[in-house]
């Protein structure tokens, strides 16, 4: 897709349509294209003309749901009778091991009790009860681990595939590959926790080397402020008025449109034309999404917007809803914040100190919202074709922590739903205490792999060329999970 | 689905990315020596070896642009500024009257010569070595201190350096050009990336995850030099031998071993060497004498055996347990280098008292894990007195000047008065309290009880000899605001301290005792005299670190690189062959071989390195810089890909020019400003960018230049000339940056909140070049218009068009705010409203408005005002591109 080397005289010629269809890949990528096409007909016939769209594609949208700090697969997810078997014997007799923050404490069993749930009889621990309810449509992955054991770098590979900062994330990498399905809204768009940033902060939806304009777009879940950064001019501004906006902007394109006529064959000047006519077409589609006046009560209860504490991811969440039904292509959510210690309650997953007072706040939390996604998505028979991913950084230690637990980069569990996904099922184990991956260990590349697949991409074939590296999200590594596919 | 879907193509799906069976040829056109071309025609160079192509493609050249084009193209390029008005029309008439080569030539040496031509290639040059004021990482803490380096390359610009010395102080300053200030702030260069943090201060380099941290640590280091100064991606050779360039993984890890003793920190100096001299040794030496009394003192405990370590237990958890502190801790005296010294504080009660008792309570405060009894003198009397002076009538309420008192932990300590009647109350330490190499005076609360049992010194006026106001912590009222930690402990904490001296005391031989008075002596000696020094510069710049802790550094071991072995797939867990320091061997005519003496530091590494860097036969140095020029002037370089003259990289368009250039540039001195002159002066690049008609379709790229690119602006220059022509540009050269937002929660992970920033606040109206760059949170605004991430390299911006960037130009309040400043400036120049557009242009676009668009502009400024209309200038294709 990118090797912009025309002038090199090696790869092949005209990149000019690149930079457009790079140019294309945000709000309304689509229009875009096509205003460019009919403004444009002078570039060549075969420029502009839509590839052929992949055939193998099962879901044509993404709502990722990253709970940031380290959710515990042992208290979860990922059943272990042997550990609570073990509970206060001690985790690592030869003392040789050493965690991130601490040394091993005793084995320490699940906080929550595991039951068997839904047709597949998967186990599920309390902790979850509405989303034990959803288990039939849902496949996880226990073998996942990552790169590192600190927050930031294990954040970065989640997202990016890289423990360093400054590669592309996954929804940049998505949009840059299959542009946008929406003529008036950005293709990538970012619901952060109300209460801060992730660790490693906006870098987690970055474009890195990509053009800027695939970043993910960081949507306001206060419903008291416009929903984008800048989508109107401050109140303050005098002689502001809706008709002056309107002919101040007739005027500027008309403006702009006699520029553009003495300067001929200047694609990049079309393209800024067409871009303030999208911008106008945002700030009507961008507030009509934000507003939840037309949700029925039913669907407000569902995400139980009214309760303090789940509330706001409720939100979120019915926001992700609207967006993928207007065609925006990756929605990312974040359950939490930073990592920080707390007098009351951690803004994320972190739980060192106090597990059970922490996951057990984030755990109703991300139960409440999550389970009324998959509810919701599934009754208005969208979820078939959007993917909902559930992931962290990294798992917790089955060895205890006080009465909390510390990172454990050796295991965790992502899970999957919706397009595409066979449900109930489960891929990779990890040993009997849930500290390692023990059958087929999964990495982000993997998970990736599997999420561009069903989205109908070759991970192997989406490349961007930088500073001498054709990159790609999955680097050099990266297998379709082909055992949780429908 | 609609979307157009697109896939690379298979060019780089080489089936074979298994590892190559032999070495990878050095035979490659960037890897070859330099030649001096010869050049085809007469007349400008460039303009030889640009035409001659042209006519090998059968493509006309196209005619020169228009002054007034030509002037705003020079001045954005040299100085990322505008042309006044005022500068177009004086050039416009210069050219046409038959000077044009002069006026052009008068006008470039004019910009050269301008200290914002460093600012404006400054920023190119910190795209390039991904420079930033943040760490990045998780926490994103804040690098106050990096700003010298930024200014260390715009001060290098500006006085034209020779390209090889930049190299040259960058990399080994502190070794080739000592007690120079460049030396020093130059080495900002290595630690201008992220750093890890946490994988650094938190997890030693014992752990797993430490040595990650350090080996990636390192691989930016090597990464960032080689790509900057060489244009290979040595990167790749981290996991195994790189598979299209000639650059084993031994070299990489070669390189690696040239900065093994480094780390980021913040290093000190004086703009006078002397004292940076005096300063470091006297600093080394106070390293010196701690480690020394931490040795004896270990020696000690471990005499006095398992009961110390016991008491030591349970007085550590005796300090911790201090529920309910309050941020008010107490008075705190300016900190002395010696132990003796009197420092004192007092209460005015306002009236004759007859007093009681007076209690002193004591502090609790973490600082060097002292915590409970924080700053409670050793020795000290109180005193009654009616004379704030204390020269007369002065009453003794408690005199322990005699003897070394126990520090009490939070224990009040209560002093019976002898019938004193009094206004004033002095406390008075004639010893002071130990803190980390100094010596302090502190207390959270006095008390003074009359016969009722009321405290009459509660909100009493304080005054003292000295103190330090730091509130809300430390202040002179915190004194008498009855808030002081709680004491249930504190008497059991006292016992136990006593205990503690006591067995030292028994454990110390007479000979320990005096070795330990002489250091105490001497330490004391050397904090005197560092109290001497004026307060250093800082700069965060790669150095030997000497830390203590999870982030320890070398210092500790004299500045010893670490030891570097081979990484079986770059796996810290799979170390193989230790290598020695080297450059890499990818050229035939310089060997990387250093050849150093065994017993080598670690700074004649770096220093062989840099000098292997800016060889006159290093030819990809000098095919790198020159190239990167090109790519400033025209849009895209010779060769397209700035940061990769390998194999993966592009072709140069013209590999004669560029080497004609590389070697040009390299043998008249390495002056940047000799070839920015000689560029800019061409005809190729005065060349107007209308493109030729009919359309060429042989060069829709135009490769062969047939005509000047027209260019975006990119986010600095569209911010710093919306403020310029706002008349609100404030010029002022360097110094810290300004920060365009509002931090909160600055103690763990700093949020760093832009939409809290007053656009109207004046000390963020400088040019960008000195914007804080946060790496986590990355200014919105400037990211949408596709600025550089500091995160990583940034060899040649993208270049993105965008919905988000429209509404951004429209409405963020920045654009805004400088409308109305704009709107304002108007008025105040006078005139009526045809005038006040007609300039608008002029400032906004350096040509005056046709008379169709100065009468629409001018009707739309009466109906929505002229700061709307002003709006609108900025929001115009014109102003964002330059033809």
């Amino acid at each position: 897709m990118n090797l912009p080397f025309p002038c090199g005289q090696r790869r092949r010629v005209a990149s000019r349509r690149d930079f457009l269809q790079a140019a294309a890949g945000g709000i309304g990528g689509v229009a875009l294209t096509a205003m460019l096409a009919r403004a444009e007909s002078a570039l060549s016939a075969n420029s502009l003309a839509p590839k052929p769209a992949p055939s193998r594609a099962r879901a044509r949208a993404v709502i990722q749901i990253f709970c940031p700090g380290g959710l515990s697969h042992v208290d979860s997810w990922d059943w272990k009778p042997e550990l609570a078997r073990r509970t206060d014997q001690p985790f690592d007799p030869t003392g040789k091991l050493q965690f991130f923050a601490s040394k091993p404490g005793n084995c320490q069993g699940s906080y929550w009790p595991f039951r068997q749930h839904g047709q597949c009889g998967r186990w599920m621990s309390d902790l979850f009860p509405r989303l034990a309810a959803c288990v039939d449509d849902v496949a996880f992955i226990h073998s996942m681990q990552s790169k590192s054991a600190l927050h930031g770098p294990a954040m970065f590979m989640a997202n990016s595939g890289f423990i360093l900062p400054g590669f592309p994330s996954m929804g940049a990498w998505v949009t840059y590959g299959l542009g946008s399905e929406s003529e008036n809204l950005p293709a990538f768009v970012v619901l952060p926790d109300p209460r801060g940033l992730p660790p490693g902060g906006v870098i987690n939806w970055g474009a890195g080397f990509l053009p800027a304009v695939h970043q993910g777009t960081t949507l306001n879940t206060d419903p008291e402020q416009p929903p984008i950064a800048d989508l109107f001019p401050p109140k303050s501004f005098v002689g502001l008025t809706p008709q002056g906006e309107a002919s101040g902007r007739n005027f500027l394109q008309t403006l702009n449109r006699q520029h553009a006529a003495a300067r001929a064959g200047n694609t990049e000047l079309d393209a800024r034309i067409a871009a303030y006519e999208l911008a106008a077409r945002l700030q009507l589609s961008a507030p009509e999404v934000t507003d939840l006046r037309g949700e029925t009560d039913a669907a407000l209860r569902l995400y139980d917007l009214d309760d303090e504490d789940t509330g706001p991811f409720g939100r979120q969440c019915l926001l992700a809803r609207r967006l993928v039904e207007r065609g925006v292509r990756f929605v990312q959510i974040y359950c939490g914040a930073e990592n920080t210690t707390a007098r009351k309650i951690r803004p994320n997953w972190d739980s060192h100190e106090d597990l059970v007072r922490d996951h057990g706040y984030w755990g109703r939390v991300l139960d409440t919202g999550a389970a009324a996604l998959l509810h919701d998505l599934k009754a208005r028979g969208l979820l078939d074709s959007t993917l909902v991913i559930c992931t962290t950084e990294f798992g917790r230690q089955p060895g205890a922590q006080g009465k909390g637990r510390d990172h454990n980069p050796g295991a965790f569990t992502a899970w999957l739903a919706g397009g595409g996904i066979r449900g109930g099922t489960a891929y990779g184990t990890t040993d009997e205490l849930g500290f390692q991956a023990a059958e087929h260990p999964a990495f982000s590349y993997d998970l990736h792999a599997t999420a561009l697949h069903l989205l109908g991409v070759d991970h192997e074939r989406l490349t961007f060329y930088h500073n001498g590296v054709p990159r790609r999200l999955t680097d050099v590594h990266g297998h379709v999970i082909k055992e949780v596919l429908s | 689905m609609k979307a157009a879907f697109v896939l690379s193509l298979l060019l780089f799906a080489r089936p074979a990315f298994a590892a190559p069976a032999k070495a990878i040829s050095t035979d490659w056109w960037s890897l070859k020596p330099l030649v001096r071309p010869v050049v085809p025609q007469t007349g400008n160079p460039i303009d030889a070896f640009i035409r001659t192509k042209l006519a090998e493609q059968k493509l006309q050249p196209s005619p020169e642009a228009e002054p007034r084009v030509l002037i705003r193209r020079l001045y954005f390029d040299l100085l990322g500024l505008p042309p006044k008005p005022e500068e177009v029309e004086a050039f416009v008439r210069e050219s046409s009257n038959g000077n044009r080569e002069s006026a052009i030539g008068t006008l470039v040496d004019r910009l050269l010569a301008s200290p914002h031509y460093g600012e404006r290639w400054a920023r190119h040059w910190l795209d390039v070595v991904h420079y930033g004021d943040t760490h990045g990482y998780d926490k994103d803490k804040p690098r106050p201190n990096a700003w010298p380096y930024r200014d260390y390359v715009i001060r290098a610009f500006n006085e034209d350096r020779p390209y090889a010395r930049f190299i040259q102080v960058q990399v080994a300053g502190d070794v080739l050009f000592p007690g120079t200030r460049d030396g020093v702030e130059a080495l900002g260069f290595i630690a201008a990336g992220p750093w890890d943090f946490i994988g650094h201060a938190e997890v030693p380099e014992s752990k797993i995850d430490g040595k990650i941290a350090r080996h990636l640590d390192r691989d930016d280091m090597v990464v960032n030099t080689l790509q900057t100064f060489n244009s290979l991606t040595v990167g790749c050779a981290q996991c195994h031998d790189h598979k299209f360039d000639p650059i084993p993984q031994r070299d990489y890890y070669r390189l690696q071993a040239v900065f093994a003793a480094l780390d980021r920190a913040d290093k000190k100096y004086f703009a006078d060497a002397k004292l940076t001299q005096r300063f470091a040794e006297l600093e080394h030496e106070q390293r010196t004498l701690t480690a020394k009394r931490t040795a004896l003192e270990t020696k000690l405990k471990a005499a006095a055996g398992k009961e110390l370590e016991l008491l030591d237990k349970e007085i550590e958890a005796g300090s911790k347990a201090k529920g309910g502190l309050r941020p008010e801790y107490g008075y705190h005296s300016a900190i002395s280098p010696s132990q003796d010294t009197s420092k004192w504080v007092q209460v005015d009660l306002g009236r004759n008292v007859v007093i009681d008792r007076v209690v002193l309570r004591p502090c609790y405060d973490d600082f060097n894990k002292i915590g409970a009894g924080f700053g409670f003198p050793v020795r000290f009397k109180v005193e009654a007195s009616d004379d704030a002076q204390f020269k007369s009538g002065v009453v003794a309420v408690a005199d322990k000047t005699g003897g070394d008192f126990t520090n009490p932990g939070t224990a009040p300590q209560t002093f019976k008065s002898p019938g004193a009647t009094a206004r004033f109350i002095r406390l008075t330490a004639t010893k002071l309290a130990p803190r980390q190499n100094d010596f302090i005076f502190a207390l959270a609360e006095l008390q003074v009880f009359d016969s009722t049992g009321s405290n009459v010194a509660l909100k009493a006026a304080v005054t003292a000899l000295d103190s330090i106001e730091a509130p809300p912590r430390w202040r002179k009222s915190n004194l008498v605001d009855d808030i002081a930690p709680p004491t249930d402990n504190s008497a059991a904490l006292a016992d136990l301290r006593a205990k503690r001296d006591a067995l030292l005391a028994k454990a110390t031989d007479d000979k320990t005792r005096a070795e330990l008075a002489a250091l105490a002596k001497d330490l004391e000696r050397v904090a005197a005299e560092l109290k001497t020094f004026p307060k250093p510069d800082v700069v965060f710049a790669a150095t030997v670190h000497y830390g203590s802790g999870s982030f320890a550094g070398t210092g500790s071991s004299g500045g010893k690189p670490r030891v570097i072995q081979v990484l079986h797939r770059g796996d810290v867990k799979q170390p193989k062959d230790e290598v020695v320091p080297g450059a890499p061997g990818y050229l035939t005519n310089l060997p990387g071989n250093f050849e150093l003496p065994a017993d080598h530091s670690e700074g004649e590494r770096r220093a062989a390195l840099a000098k292997w860097l800016s060889s006159p036969d290093n030819a990809l140095t000098w095919r790198s810089i020159v190239n990167r020029v090109w790519q400033y002037h025209f849009g895209r370089g010779l060769v397209e890909t700035p940061n990769d003259f390998g194999r993966n990289g592009a072709l140069p368009t013209h590999p004669e020019l560029l080497d004609w250039l590389a070697v040009e540039f390299r043998d008249s001195g390495g002056s940047l400003k000799k070839l920015h002159k000689l560029i800019v002066t061409s005809a190729t690049y005065r060349q107007t960018s209308a493109t030729p008609s009919p359309r060429i379709s042989t060069d829709a790229e135009n490769c062969y230049l047939s005509h000047q690119n027209r260019r975006k602006l990119d986010a600095e220059a569209v911010r710093d000339a919306t403020l310029f022509v706002a008349g609100k540009l404030d010029l002022k050269l360097g110094g810290p940056a300004f920060q365009d937002f509002v931090v909160e929660k600055p103690e763990h992970s700093p949020h760093y909140e832009y939409h809290l920033h007053d656009p109207e606040d004046p000390k963020s109206h400088r040019r960008s070049v000195y914007r804080f760059l946060v790496r986590s949170q990355t200014q919105p605004f400037m990211t949408t218009l596709d600025c550089a991430d500091p995160s990583m390299q940034v060899g040649k911006r993208n270049e993105s068009v965008s919905a988000l960037q429209a509404l951004a130009l429209l409405n963020n309040g920045l654009m805004v705010t400088m409308s109305k400043h704009f709107a304002a400036k108007l008025d105040a120049a006078g005139g009526d409203l045809n005038a006040k557009v007609d300039r608008a242009f002029r400032e906004a676009l350096a040509r005056a408005p046709s008379p169709v668009e100065l009468a629409n502009l001018t009707t739309y400024a009466q109906q929505h005002g002229l700061a709307n209309a002003c709006r609108v200038l900025f929001n115009l294709n014109e102003f964002a591109f330059v033809d």
